[in-house]
């Protein structure tokens, strides 16, 4: 008795032979050809992308067209010429860095992967919180270290910022990332506490959020 | 993924049990189903309970019955089950199979409410079977034989009647008179159409007689009269001489007589003395035993107490019925009076019993009559008695039982070679922590110390034909001691063998004389004394040495074998040298085949990782046979023969075999089947058993011949059921081992480890693992493991039940009362009755709890350490709270450490409707080196906290429907975050990294995130069927999986595009969250893997069971069963078990009827999952059609059963 239920054996013949077939197929390059959903066969190296009703359509007579064989060829060609970019574009990016610490392009990295509107109301809410801009954003030159405004600052920092950073030694790079992680993890924890900022950049509780009654206020050990 | 499904212990819980002479004469058997399972198991002649088989019939057993024909000698089966078929069978005792005799088909398949199979009964005098549906459907089938007395089946004969619903039926006993059979039914045709609910309220149960008119073929309904509206069973009255006839109604409270023109005859039930007003009595299982001159009734009530209900009547005139107080033991589902004296309960929870009569009650003193009825105004009198000790039963044997398994961990929490399986078992008082260990329970025996460390110890008879071995001979270092076993073992210095010297062999040789082998020479003692010595050449001395009964070769040092044979006169002769190449690693001799002079087979392994086969015959003595190179030296051979079988107790036929075991020094035992013609060695099979190099010994099991391999753990090698199986003793490392058989002990073993010489005897063979049990007070719910102290923590609850300090007191009271002293102290409380010895009469575990109100609910936290089973800590929560969920949780930067997080809900009630007063989550302290628990603070929250979970240094919670984060404060936890979104109400959670997988009751998997910048918890994918979860185990980062209550295990998994997507973008896929999808999540998780399991999983976990091996997934069942799911690794495999299933299901259809891909697809079709049980059941065909099979597949059948072994072998 067939497993669906009647008595034919039709399905599990059916079944068997896909099974065959598809055991045929293994001698084709497996990214070649494409499986639609009902069961027949798509080529894909050549350009009009044929459909093929079975394995041993495939296999046997497409292949070995002459079609088949000059769009393989072409196919071969591409993908040669494709890696010899990739390979020069890797040399090129390879001697390209050598002059920069590796942790400095990694915060470059991190940067640019966040957006720009976030970046923005980050600069601007810290700024209107009034807080010291030295580690406010990443994107800030390092000679700038002292108590200017960072207003002014901007203007010069968008001109400066990749000459300088390639300048900058090392260390100050790192100091830097350190104590924006730092800072960063600290915002994080009293969001994730259930602080929250206003329009000024004050910190306030979440009235969804329960506190302990002598939790410390962020405004006033953050303000110090 | 494509996995590969196999039960690794089957259930062990009963739905219902029948008892008969199944393979005809006067034996007396039992058949049990088990869900899946049909078992057949007899009481053999020590009460032991023997399964004699097992059989998975992939379909569900919901009833079964047996009947015999009128003179007949033989019961056959009849099952109910969700096939749309009613099947009968009948027990081939010869080769140890059920056979199919008959399958008739009715209905869909699945338990439906009108598709019959849930009731069967059965004319007393095996002429006809009714098989009913719980509703409308009724079909009856006339039963015959034909002239070559084989049993005919007619076509069915419908009994319908639409709108009832039907409680219980049963066969009415009118001799032989057409047959009838009785039926308690509810019609509710009015109350549905009534919408004002007065016609519901009205509705009448009634007792519907049906009659079987044989001479015109067509089922009448031939009496119908209203019944108790309590009444929910029926019990065969015999009638046609025996008795009145009629039937037993039992109803709430009372046991009523009924039959067509006859009075009721009522009687109540006697109630305890402590059961709550508000609750009635109900009988859940009966038993009728019946004499030439007697018949009585034995009914079991919902609390355990057993009735035995006698009526008094004259010819068909039933003057009084009643009802006396039996005994009482666990409930059962089934009770199964057998004619040689036992009284089989098969447990409705915990562990099934056998139990012997040492009485049947006759005292005329009965607690209630139909006499005495008392009716006043309120109703009738109740009458009340109080339970005591066994008077009538005494237990002789217990069949352990798992179900349910409420909770299940693989850890390795002992640090031993296999992890353990931790599992939280039964219910109420008879629940228990069981730590099951992949091998056989073993009984020891007797442990002596011995004056040295012994190299090796044998044990030997004085004669062939002596039943026990007369010495055990120990070697040391430098000496022989030699004890003899009689009463007592003790040190004989008169057994001729030389005690100067260590031994390398000991052994009896020829028919009645003894051999000792030691270095320098043999010595062959004489029967009369005499003493034969053989020298070695030279300075030369023996290595090793192999023996059978007539043949000795020893090996000396440099490679020369010598070939002693004895003759005729009982001299051992030398017959042969031969020189080997280089040293000889080891040797053996194949036993001597029956009816022959000597074995033609010698194996020698040499260091150079060969073993060669040499022959002994006169002809070509010495001569090599075969060659077989090995990965490593062997360290040791064993010529393990298994004679030719034709089924008999343990199944299938196999021809004679002769299988060639050496256990290799890199710890691989090796096994090929010899040729016994040719000596050619084929079909090579290797297993790595542990650390150290197999050492194999021959010993007796079940009267054949078994294999006990000894590496870091004793291994034993036995047929079973027509599988050979190697299995790991639960026992410590050995040095040297031998059969040991005296007036004790009949098989045992008697072992070296240490300085200590050790018997002990294997038992319980053919189960997977063997068990410790620790007793707990209530329902266990869910437990974790204190990871860095090692102990349990377990949270037990219980609806309806007094704490342990009532239950005390109102004992106390009780005891006072009744005068009996209490031995029974608060300790031995705790436990609830831990052992029968501690003289409490009325120990919970076996008389149950004393009922309370339903809305009471009793709750404990447990701290157990497993390694001393002591519990540390055990905290009774107070105010009705009961604890249902339980986690470990490390609060970041916070002072305390790792503490315990417990969800309770105070007030909980189901009935009418789920309510509850409270819900809380406390939070523990672990004090004084882990062993106590201090509760820090209690945090009352608006729903139950069903489940909790440690996230980023916070406590996860779901409560009701919504998934809070809090964080640990001064007082109480704080609410730092929520989501309200889910559907119904969360029942699991896991996380991985920044996900959160929660499941939730009705709407399966969930897979959210938590944004710490935001503060926010969000769902981003969730899944489009809706599954009821019991069970949920992580699997990896964009996988789970999962069990519903319908049976199925499923894995859901997040596409990958998906899940990359989901990684990538800055807002974590809240955007996509934000917009939705038809209120659902934005994404939906793809179903991966689907398999119907057939059997509620209640826990899931992703672990490996053995050391090395692949992680599976293994899973623990409401009917106590444990299974597992391993991943193939390679696509061949899987090609080949899918063609070895499909084959199966078309060769091999299950027992009842139940199509196996159906079943296996009983709600979603099953999807890449391997069924290995059916895989497994190839090893039970018949030979021919195993090599039908195996020619399909390309393969031989010898090669189809090395594959399971395999793979059975990568599981456990």
């Amino acid at each position: 008795m067939s497993v669906f239920g009647g008595d034919s054996w039709g399905r599990e013949a059916q079944y068997r032979k896909r099974r065959v077939d598809d055991l045929i197929i293994e001698g084709i390059d497996g990214c070649g050809y494409k499986k639609l959903p009902n069961g027949k066969l798509v080529c894909l190296l050549c350009p009009h992308h044929p459909v093929l009703d079975t394995p041993l359509m495939l296999s046997q007579m497409h292949v070995k067209g002459s079609r088949h064989r000059a769009a393989e060829s072409e196919q071969k060609e591409r993908e040669l010429s494709r890696q010899y970019q990739i390979n020069k574009r890797i040399a090129l990016a390879d001697s390209s860095s050598t002059a920069v610490s590796s942790t400095s392009s990694e915060v470059r990295c991190g940067s640019t992967k966040t957006p720009l509107i976030e970046q923005v109301h980050k600069a601007a809410s810290e700024i209107l919180a009034g807080e010291s801009p030295q580690c406010s954003t990443m994107d800030k030159s390092p000679d700038v270290r002292s108590d200017i405004c960072y207003y002014k600052k901007e203007n010069q920092s968008i001109a400066k910022s990749n000459a300088t950073e390639v300048v900058a030694a090392p260390e100050v790079a790192f100091q830097q990332q350190l104590d924006y992680k730092n800072r960063r993890e600290r915002e994080l924890k009293l969001i994730s506490a259930g602080w929250k900022r206003d329009a000024h950049g004050r910190w306030f509780k979440d009235e969804n959020v329960e506190f302990d009654s002598d939790e410390e206020d962020p405004n006033v050990y953050l303000g110090q | 993924m494509f996995l590969y499904s196999l039960t690794l212990q089957r259930a062990t819980g009963m739905v219902c049990a029948i008892n008969g002479s199944f393979s005809g004469g006067k034996s007396q058997e039992i058949v049990v189903a088990r869900g899946k399972i049909l078992d057949l198991l007899r009481p053999d002649d020590n009460g032991k309970l023997q399964t004699l088989l097992s059989v998975e019939i992939f379909g569900v057993i919901r009833s079964l019955a047996q009947f015999r024909l009128t003179g007949a000698q033989k019961d056959y089966i009849v099952v109910g089950s969700d096939s749309g078929r009613v099947v009968i069978l009948e027990y081939n005792k010869e080769k140890n199979y059920f056979d199919k005799i008959h399958q008739e088909t009715f209905g869909k398949s699945g338990c439906r409410r009108i598709v019959p199979g849930q009731y069967l009964a059965i004319d007393p005098k095996g002429r006809a079977a009714m098989i009913g549906a719980c509703e409308k459907q009724k079909l009856v089938y006339v039963l015959n034989r034909d002239t070559a007395t084989r049993l005919t089946i007619s076509s069915p004969l419908e009994a319908h009647k639409s709108h009832t619903i039907t409680y219980s039926i049963c066969g009415v006993d009118c001799g032989f008179d057409n047959p009838i059979f009785a039926a308690i039914e509810l019609d509710y045709s009015e109350a549905d159409q009534d919408p004002t609910g007065v016609a519901a309220s009205e509705a009448q149960k009634h007792l519907t007689f049906y009659e079987l008119d044989l001479g015109l073929n067509h089922v009448s309904r031939k009496w119908s009269d209203q019944v108790d509206n309590g009444a929910n069973m029926l019990v065969t009255v015999p009638g046609g001489g025996d008795g009145p006839s009629g039937v037993l109604v039992c109803a709430e409270n009372f046991v009523i007589y009924k039959n067509q023109g006859h009075p009721d005859v009522r009687a109540v039930i006697p109630r305890r003395a402590d059961l709550p007003a508000e609750r009635g009595v109900l009988i859940v299982s009966a038993a009728m035993h019946k004499q030439k001159s007697m018949f009585f009734f034995l009914l079991q009530t919902e609390y355990g107490d057993i009735f035995k209900v006698t009526l008094d009547h004259d010819n068909d005139r039933v003057k009084e019925l009643k009802i006396k107080y039996f005994d009482t033991i666990p409930v059962t589902s089934s009770l199964c009076v057998l004619k040689s004296g036992f009284l089989f309960a098969a447990s409705e929870f915990g562990n099934h019993a056998l139990y012997q009569f040492q009485a049947i009650g006759d005292d005329p003193d009965v607690e209630a009559s139909s006499a005495t009825l008392m009716e006043t105004e309120e109703g009738f009198q109740p009458v009340f008695f109080q339970p005591r000790k066994l008077k009538n039963l005494v237990r002789i044997d217990q069949v352990e039982s798992l179900m349910p398994i409420m909770d299940m961990k693989v850890i390795n929490l002992f640090e031993e070679e296999t992890p353990q399986i931790f599992s939280l078992c039964g219910r109420g008082p008879r629940s228990t922590l069981r730590i099951l260990r992949p091998g056989l329970a073993i009984s020891e025996m007797a442990v002596s110390q011995l004056p040295g460390v012994p190299s090796a110890v044998w044990t030997v008879k004085k004669n062939v034909n002596d039943e026990f071995d007369a010495y055990i001979v120990v070697s040391f270092a430098n000496a022989t001691l030699v004890l003899s076993i009689g009463e007592t073992v003790e040190e004989v210095s008169d057994s001729g063998f030389l005690d100067t010297t260590p031994s390398l062999a000991v052994s009896l040789i020829g028919d009645d004389s003894l051999m000792q082998v030691h270095p320098s020479g043999i010595r062959h003692i004489r029967e009369d004394g005499r003493i034969n010595e053989w020298r070695t050449p030279g300075k030369r001395t023996i290595a090793k040495v192999g023996s059978n009964r007539l043949q000795v070769v020893i090996a000396l040092n440099g490679g020369e074998l010598i070939y002693f044979e004895v003759d005729m006169t009982g001299q051992l002769m030398e017959v042969e040298k031969h020189e080997m190449s280089g040293d000889v690693a080891c040797l053996d001799i194949a036993p001597v085949p029956e009816g022959r002079q000597r074995s033609r087979f010698l194996a020698v392994g040499s260091y150079d990782n060969t073993i060669r086969i040499l022959s002994l015959d006169p002809d070509d003595c010495m001569q090599i046979l075969s060659l077989q190179s090995v990965s490593s030296p062997p360290e040791s051979l064993l010529f393990l023969e298994v004679q030719a079988s034709f089924g008999g107790e343990d199944g299938a036929d196999h021809p004679a075999n002769l299988f060639l075991n050496a256990g290799l020094q890199n710890g691989v035992l090796f096994r090929t089947v010899v040729d016994m013609v040719t000596g050619q060695v084929s079909d090579a099979r290797s297993r790595f058993l542990g650390l150290r190099a197999p050492k194999l010994f021959s010993i007796t099991v079940r009267g054949r011949r078994a294999m006990l391999c000894l590496s870091s753990r004793p291994w034993l090698g036995y047929i079973h059921q027509g599988h050979f199986l190697l299995t790991p003793l639960s026992y410590e490392t050995l040095e040297y081992a031998a059969s040991f058989s005296s007036d004790q002990c009949a098989e045992g073993v008697v072992a070296v480890a240490g300085d200590a010489l050790r018997v002990f005897t294997i038992e319980r063979l053919g189960e997977t693992f063997n068990e410790t049990a620790i007793p707990l007070r209530y329902t266990p719910r869910k437990f974790v493991v204190q990871p860095k102290r090692k102990s349990l923590i377990i949270i037990e609850s219980d609806q309806g039940a007094f704490t342990a300090e009532e239950r005390e007191a109102s004992k106390k009271e009780c005891f006072d009362a009744a005068g009996i002293g209490e031995n029974g102290n608060a300790e031995q409380m705790e436990n609830g009755g831990e052992d029968e010895e501690n003289n409490d009469p009325l120990s919970d575990e076996q008389y149950g709890y004393p009922k309370a109100e339903s809305e009471r609910w009793v709750s404990c936290i447990r701290v157990l350490d497993p390694r001393t089973t002591q519990t540390t800590c055990l905290l009774e929560l107070q105010d009705n709270e009961a604890a249902f969920s339980i986690c470990t949780v490390n609060f970041h930067d916070k002072e305390y450490g790792t503490l315990l997080a417990v969800g309770t809900a105070k007030g909980l009630q189901y009935w009418p409707k789920r309510s509850f007063d409270a819900g809380y989550i406390h939070i523990y302290r672990f004090k004084e080196d882990g062993k106590v628990l201090e509760l820090l603070h209690k945090t009352q929250v608006e729903g139950i906290p069903l489940a909790l979970c440690q996230f980023q240094g916070r406590l996860l919670a779901g409560i009701g429907s919504v998934l809070r984060l809090y964080d640990l404060g001064k007082r109480r936890l704080l609410r730092k975050c929520e989501n309200k979104l889910f559907p119904n109400t969360i029942t699991s959670i896991h996380t991985y990294r920044d996900r959160i997988y929660v499941g939730d009751i009705q709407e399966s998997f969930h897979y959210c995130k938590y944004r710490r910048d935001e503060n926010q918890l969000y769902i981003f994918a969730d899944d489009t069927v809706p599954r009821w979860l019991t069970a949920a185990t992580h699997v990896d980062f964009d996988t789970m999986a999962g069990a519903d209550k319908f049976g199925n295990l499923y894995f859901v998994r997040l596409p990958q595009d998906v899940s990359d997507e989901i990684e990538e973008d800055p807002t974590g896929g809240k955007i996509k969250w934000e917009q939705g999808k038809l209120n659902g999540a934005p994404n939906k998780v793809e179903e991966i893997i689907q398999f119907h399991v057939g059997d509620v999983v209640t826990c899931l976990q992703k672990a490996s069971l053995i050391p090395g091996g692949g992680e599976g997934l293994v899973y623990g069942t409401v009917m106590g069963s444990v299974g597992a799911l391993l991943p193939f690794t390679s696509r061949d495999d899987v090609d080949f078990f899918s063609h070895l299933e499909m084959h199966l299901r078309q060769e091999h259809p299950p027992l009842c009827g139940r199509d196996h891909m159906a079943y296996r697809s009983a709600y979603f079709p099953v999807k890449d999952v391997i069924d290995g049980d059916l895989c497994e059941q190839f090893p039970t065909l018949p030979v021919d059609m195993q090599r039908k099979i195996a020619d399909e597949l390309d393969r031989t059948p010898a090669e189809i059963l090395k594959k399971l072994e395999e793979i059975r072998n990568k599981i456990i």
